[in-house]
């Protein structure tokens, strides 16, 4: 596989009737770029250009695919338009949404508003390392919370799933407005059960069903992401990933700790919307936000000492363990 | 005209699923369709999805806003259909025919119609009652027609179809119409994993208690549940009748007063077959771009 990235388009190409001003992002599907549009607009350009199948020397307008690997990268144009067939159909400010969708230089381009701020996952880094007892307020991941599910709920309606909530897929506008963006993976509900384009997940947010094939996936599963998100805003760190929780489950415990930081009812939520069993989730967003925006006063529930103790127990077990499997590996558990 | 439409397939515990399904509609008439490839024979799904393409095909070319002749078109399209099913197999040198079921509707003014070819089902329902149901082109039907007081029907097989498209005779075919709509009448096609879990009266009762998009999926839901694990595919789509009526309808359906006259909108895509078989060609990647711009300007005359 050639390593070499495909070269971005330069500054000032015009392409669609959009002059490129700059790179903005690279992923696995291509380029994104800010531009003007013919109204003096900023608006955000998604070049299809995957650097595994395609390369484009620097200076270059048109990209080269290899013969043996112009099928995949079909097939991978098809996601691309699943994309934008996906936003096209959707109108919400919590939404990304797509403005405009063109073939030029032998590839495709979706044009979509282009948003100034920051990813979730910035402001949760920057949070996390002023080391203090809450990364966010609740209040504030309450409201962010439920800017997102009104989107998200749309989504839903569409009969569509995301299927990459994370904390780098939420944006934070500078206006101070929430939106879900890189609808990538997402696939119509319905779309038949693909051979190749099955939907990525990343790890920590992704429900247990995302790891087996074949399983059902519905609006749970982005429930599942939404509530890793949550939990990640709480504690400043992904929360374990699904199938490392099949073997042994920390988020109560991990979740306990925040006690007394966080109310009851926040740190129940999270913990309902991470079950492992499917059905035991929210099963739609109206659910879950009916429950995130009940008002009413706060419970704070710390823990008791007995509590503690058995915690720093539990981590000291768990610590010992460790440190005898790293002595002595090779010992075989009597069964 | 104004309906709201509901449609979904899911697999059951068969290895792939061969149903197909979709609908498209125009300022002045909605089409309605479903598949369901055959097994026993090669390719199932290239035959119900190449149905799919062809038919819808031809109703965009001919939709203008309305279908002129319906029986014409039905008549057309699926022996057009019926056609291109083979020619695919003679061109891949298959040595049996990839074979699929048809049922259409097509709602225009205030009428239905419909056509039929092999065990695909069409329910028309009003105000909780069955109005009327196409007939199987199964020996089993067949045999019920002919002889009704028929003691031992069950004898003969149900899944065995005596006509449908792709196979080597010519499709016989069953056109119905036009039946005057009322508001809230339903129509539901369904693969035979729908009716082959389900008895008329369940199908007929789930059918009539939530709107659409609820009861559909509570349908297939309830028929999978049935099948159990060997359970068939089951795929259905339906529509609701509504009058246009002066107040916004709260529920998500579609109206085709305020839509231009050339667009043609359509759920039936090119990105259903198997994907192996079906890169996408040059048409192909126009035909998605500018269904994705008529996407975004539908969306963006609903926001303003």
């Amino acid at each position: 596989m050639s390593k070499v990235k495909p070269a971005p388009l330069p500054p000032d190409t015009v392409i669609g009737g959009y002059r490129i001003v700059r790179k903005v992002a690279a992923g696995g599907f291509g380029l994104v770029y800010l531009a003007i549009d013919s109204e003096g607009q900023q608006v955000a350009v998604k070049e299809y250009l995957p650097s595994s199948l395609a390369t484009r020397a620097s200076g270059e307008l048109l990209p080269q695919v290899q013969p043996e690997k112009l099928s995949l990268y079909r097939l991978g144009l098809k996601s691309f338009f699943e994309e934008g067939r996906a936003l096209a159909q959707i109108s919400h400010p919590s939404v990304v949404s797509v403005l405009n969708f063109f073939r030029e230089n032998e590839t495709v381009y979706m044009v979509m508003n282009y948003l100034e701020g920051a990813a979730l996952q910035d402001f949760i880094v920057t949070a996390r390392d002023l080391k203090q007892s809450k990364v966010f307020r609740e209040s504030t991941i309450r409201s962010l919370f439920d800017e997102i599910l009104r989107g998200l709920r749309i989504v839903h309606q569409h009969k569509m799933l995301h299927l990459d909530i994370k904390p780098a897929n939420i944006f934070i506008t500078d206006d101070n407005k929430s939106v879900l963006i890189d609808f990538g993976a997402a696939r119509e509900v319905l779309s038949k059960e693909g051979n190749f384009v099955r939907p990525m997940y990343t790890p920590g947010f992704a429900a247990p069903e995302m790891y087996r094939r074949d399983a059902s996936m519905g609006p749970w599963t982005d429930i599942y992401a939404i509530g890793a998100c949550i939990y990640a805003c709480m504690q400043g760190y992904p929360p374990n990933e699904a199938p490392q929780r099949l073997e042994k489950d920390r988020i109560a415990i991990a979740l306990a700790r925040l006690r007394g930081v966080y109310s009851d009812n926040l740190i129940e939520v999270v913990e309902w919307c991470m079950s492992l069993d499917p059905l035991s989730r929210p099963q739609s967003v109206f659910a879950l936000q009916k429950e995130l925006s009940r008002e009413g006063e706060r419970r704070y529930t710390k823990l008791s000492v007995s509590e503690k103790v058995r915690m720093q127990f539990d981590t000291m077990v768990a610590e010992t363990k460790k440190s005898v499997q790293a002595v002595a590996p090779s010992v075989t558990k009597p069964k | 005209m104004k309906f709201s439409v509901f449609q979904i397939s899911r697999k059951g515990g068969r290895e792939k699923n061969e149903d197909r399904m979709g609908y498209c509609y125009t300022k002045g008439s909605g089409l309605f369709l479903l598949a369901d490839g055959m097994g026993g024979h090669p390719e199932g799904e290239v035959a119900a999805q190449m149905a799919m393409q062809v038919i819808a095909g031809l109703y965009q070319s001919q939709a203008n806003p309305e279908i002129e002749d319906i029986n014409a078109f039905f008549t057309t399209a699926i022996l057009a259909a019926h056609r291109q099913i083979l020619r695919y197999a003679a061109e891949k040198g298959l040595t049996d025919t990839p074979r699929t079921t048809l049922v259409a509707a097509l709602v225009q003014g205030t009428s239905a119609h419909w056509v039929h070819c092999g065990d695909s089902r069409l329910y028309f329902v009003r105000s909780g009652e069955l109005l009327a149901r196409t007939r199987d082109h199964s020996y089993l039907e067949q045999r019920k027609r002919l002889k009704p007081d028929n003691q031992a029907p069950e004898l003969t097989n149900r899944n065995v179809l005596y006509t449908c498209l792709g196979s080597p005779s010519r499709p016989e075919f069953e056109i119905t119409g036009p039946v005057q709509l009322q508001q809230g009448d339903r129509i539901l096609l369904c693969s035979d994993g729908l009716w082959g879990s389900l008895d008329d009266t369940d199908i007929v009762f789930h059918l009539g208690q939530k709107p659409v998009g609820a009861a559909v999926p509570d349908l297939v839901e309830r028929a999978l549940i049935k099948g159990g694990p060997r359970s068939d595919n089951v795929t259905v789509i339906a529509m609701e009748w509504e009058t246009p009526d002066d107040f916004a309808s709260t529920r998500e359906s579609i109206s085709t007063d305020n839509i231009d006259d050339g667009v043609f909108a359509s759920t039936v895509q090119a990105g259903w077959v198997d994907s192996s078989l079906d890169d996408l060609d040059d048409a192909g990647i126009e035909r998605s771009i500018a269904e994705i711009n008529e996407a975004i300007r539908r969306t963006s005359a609903r926001r303003s």
